[in-house]
């Protein structure tokens, strides 16, 4: 904007407005982990809508326990770092407090899925205006390395010597099944995330959002992005729910062969009545 | 003058709709009127009866035997016959409880016109209703007339109503709860005022924490639950004691362990209403003994937890969540200001920033915060009631009891030299009780197997009572008047 060159006045306001998000906390999330695309992309996504101190009350977050947790040092936000697994009824909380306030919530794929599950499946089911975003890394990286629900066959940590005997879930065929208004994955990607938060608060009602964000100790990349493709460029239509749940299919998060395709973007969307405006 | 009529019958039968009539129409002629209701975990069928006991003087409890006795089955006579009376009145043979309001009403010289108002304000089965009642009421041939008429300003209102009410007092914004025997009236009733958003959610754990999440916003919030649902509830109670947040729970206990024994009565959560929660936090724990100091301590805890930003707990039984007692004062009302900013919270030890800190000097000044909090607590407490003293002041013998045995101690002792302890906050506990308790032979009244109040006494005033001063229940009833009176005579001095 060549207006702003011109105005250093102007251009000073805009320094101090991307300093508001900004903490003195200097992140301990291991050098080189995908955590810090997810804070980059909610950070620029943030920027654009908290210009000044009275647009940062319209937004709070809360955090579960785990690497992901600790976003909530990272951005200057209000919020609650919750309890591991009690994420959404917090957020839940809030938004029957105050309907109007933009709640960004965050999980690990243990508190989504593990010690949270009843939490997520009733969240989809009540659509409350949460913006939810799991960082999924398929494993408990904090407690060095257990597997979780969406931890494939086979992993072997210090815990499961023989292997993982069990198959993992599949979020997002759970999470259409359960009624959510809003399903997508990306990958732990700075643009990508900017992108789906941008979608996201245009729908009204529970957003659930899974991010592919491999665990550079404990869960290595197997190579996922050589496997992914974005559904917007495949023309798939995010209103049908069949088509959808056929996408969700193409990944199971277990196995990866020659033709695993794992999609990315917006599966589904749909309006539903939001919980907290339909209360007494 | 104290009179109690049993009425008994299957569940759906009405004994309840029954009771309520005939302790209303008592109360409206100046009477004063106790009910406690014992009925069984099933929807239709089985076997519920209510005793109502009335007098002229206030009644706060039943008595074990009875002098009318009211079956709408014959499995009530089966039961209770036992419990009446030499020379009682035994009334059966017709299975409409509306049939036995009338026969009631000419027994007691009671208006009909009453009756026929609230047949009216019941609205469902008026015709049905009026024709039973009138048959009973012309049926009727004796008369105990021995009630005054009188006008008093009195209120009829159980437990669970006083906490609404306390509750309603502090302008509460948002109720959540997963239902739960004794304590899920109080979702029906709060579901009924305007301005209270009462949300039911998938389990208790995630009642307390969207409480959490709406109090830190600054809604004046309260959750309820029996025991098995705080178990759930303690790993975010603990977090709001370190990130200071408010709230109100309202724990009205039933025997355990486990799922115990779902629709009777216990106090046998004492000890974990005192030490829920990992960690050390401040929080206040207080007992009602009546549905008034329901309604106060309620307020109390409103007011506590947003003073402070800790969990108040309010510590109830299904007893004095179910049993309708008789009121004739008003109760006294603490305006609540919400102080609770929007800020960053945190679950774990923080910063100034709010942001999670593992820093030795910090941790060690937020645990020095939490510490001086319970003594600037124990201080605010100095302004309210904490406990009351009954009965023979200079007596050498002191009865002690918590919660809502109260009423059927103040009816034992009314004629024995005795005096009585009734406290109201567990925590923290009050200086001035030690003093009360010096010289004196304690008994302790309690509704556990092991009377935990004597542990707790102990703990905080080196003073111990002795087992066999300690008159315990535990089979999930209340204490009876005339049973409780035997045995604390047994014990004096």
């Amino acid at each position: 904007m060549p207006a702003n060159l011109n105005s250093p006045t102007k251009a000073k306001q805009e320094v101090s407005h991307l300093s508001l998000l900004n903490t003195n906390t200097k992140p301990t999330w291991c050098p080189g982990c995908w955590n810090f695309q997810i804070l980059a992309g909610v950070k620029n996504f943030l920027t654009k809508k908290i210009k000044n101190e009275e647009d940062k009350k319209n937004y709070a977050m809360v955090t579960g326990i785990g690497c992901h947790a600790k976003i909530f040092d990272y951005i200057n936000l209000n919020g609650i770092n919750s309890l591991h697994g009690r994420t959404l009824p917090t957020a839940l909380g809030m938004k029957v407090a105050k309907p109007k306030l933009n709640v960004i919530a965050f999980s690990g794929d243990g508190d989504a899925y593990a010690e949270g599950m009843e939490h997520l499946i009733h969240a989809a089911r009540y659509n409350s205006d949460i913006k939810y975003l799991v960082h999924n890394n398929q494993v408990f990286a904090l407690t060095v390395g257990q597997p979780t629900p969406v931890t494939e066959e086979g992993f072997k940590d210090k815990t499961n010597p023989k292997g993982v005997k069990v198959p993992p879930i599949n979020p997002i065929k759970l999470m259409l099944s359960a009624g959510a208004t809003f399903v997508a994955r990306v990958y732990a990607d700075a643009k990508q995330i900017e992108d789906v938060l941008e979608e996201a608060f245009k729908h009204k009602g529970f957003a659930f959002i899974e991010i592919i964000q491999p665990c550079i100790i404990f869960h290595p990349d197997a190579n996922y992005k050589k496997y992914t493709y974005m559904l917007k460029e495949k023309k798939h239509n995010d209103k049908s729910f069949e088509a959808a749940m056929k996408r969700a299919q193409e990944f199971d998060y277990n196995t990866l062969h020659r033709k695993t395709k794992i999609p990315l973007g917006i599966f589904y969307r749909e309006k539903r009545e939001v919980f907290e405006e339909n209360i007494k | 003058m104290r009179y109690n009529i049993l009425i008994g019958g299957e569940a759906g039968q009405g004994p309840n709709i029954l009771t309520q009539i005939i302790g209303d129409a008592l109360i409206k002629s100046g009477n004063y009127a106790f009910y406690s209701r014992d009925y069984q975990s099933l929807i239709r069928g089985g076997h519920n009866f209510n005793v109502l006991t009335f007098s002229d003087e206030p009644v706060y409890s039943n008595d074990s035997k009875v002098d009318i006795l009211v079956c709408l089955d014959s499995k009530t006579e089966e039961l209770h016959k036992k419990e009446l009376k030499t020379g009682g009145i035994l009334m059966k043979d017709s299975k409409e409880n509306m049939y036995y309001a009338g026969r009631i009403f000419k027994l007691l010289c009671l208006d009909f016109k009453i009756l026929e108002e609230s047949l009216k304000k019941l609205d469902k089965n008026f015709n049905e209703n009026i024709v039973n009642a009138k048959k009973g009421y012309e049926e009727e041939t004796k008369n105990l007339c021995k009630i005054p008429i009188s006008k008093k300003n009195t209120y009829f209102i159980n437990g669970n109503t006083g906490i609404c009410n306390g509750a309603l007092n502090s302008d509460i914004n948002i109720y959540y709860a997963y239902p739960m025997t004794p304590a899920t009236p109080i979702l029906s009733e709060l579901a009924t005022v305007d301005g209270v958003k009462v949300i039911e959610l998938e389990n208790e754990i995630a009642v307390i924490n969207a409480g959490l999440g709406s109090s830190a916003l600054g809604k004046n919030v309260m959750v309820g639950t029996s025991g098995g649902g705080f178990d759930l509830m303690t790993e975010a109670l603990s977090m709001a004691g370190v990130a200071e947040i408010p709230i109100v729970v309202y724990l009205s206990q039933r025997p355990g362990p486990g799922t115990g024994v779902a629709t009777y009565t216990s106090q046998g959560d004492l000890n974990m209403a005192l030490n829920f929660g990992h960690g050390q936090f401040p929080r206040t724990v207080a007992a009602p003994g009546d549905p008034k100091e329901a309604q106060e301590i309620t307020n109390e805890a409103f007011y506590l937890s947003q003073k402070f930003k800790i969990p108040s707990i309010v510590l109830g039984d299904k007893h004095l969540a179910e049993s309708y007692y008789t009121l004739d004062e008003e109760s006294s009302i603490i305006k609540i200001e919400n102080t609770t900013p929007f800020i960053r919270y945190n679950s774990y030890e923080k910063d100034s920033f709010g942001s999670a800190t593992e820093d030795a000097q910090i941790i060690k000044a937020n645990v020095e915060k939490r510490l001086k909090k319970y003594k600037e607590i124990k201080k605010e407490l100095e302004k309210l009631p904490r406990f009351s003293v009954y009965g023979e002041p200079n007596s050498k013998n002191l009865i002690v009891s918590w919660g809502s045995t109260k009423g059927a101690i103040i009816d034992a002792i009314k004629d024995l030299d005795v005096e009585f302890l009734h406290i109201k906050y567990l925590e923290p506990f009050s200086d001035g009780i030690k003093e009360n308790l010096l010289k004196k032979n304690l008994i302790l009244v309690e509704n556990s197997p092991t009377g935990q109040l004597a542990g707790i006494i102990s703990k905080n005033t080196g003073l111990f009572i002795e087992d066999k001063n300690k008159i315990l229940r535990y089979d999930g009833r209340p204490f009876f008047a005339d049973e409780l009176k035997k045995e604390i005579e047994k014990r004096l001095i």
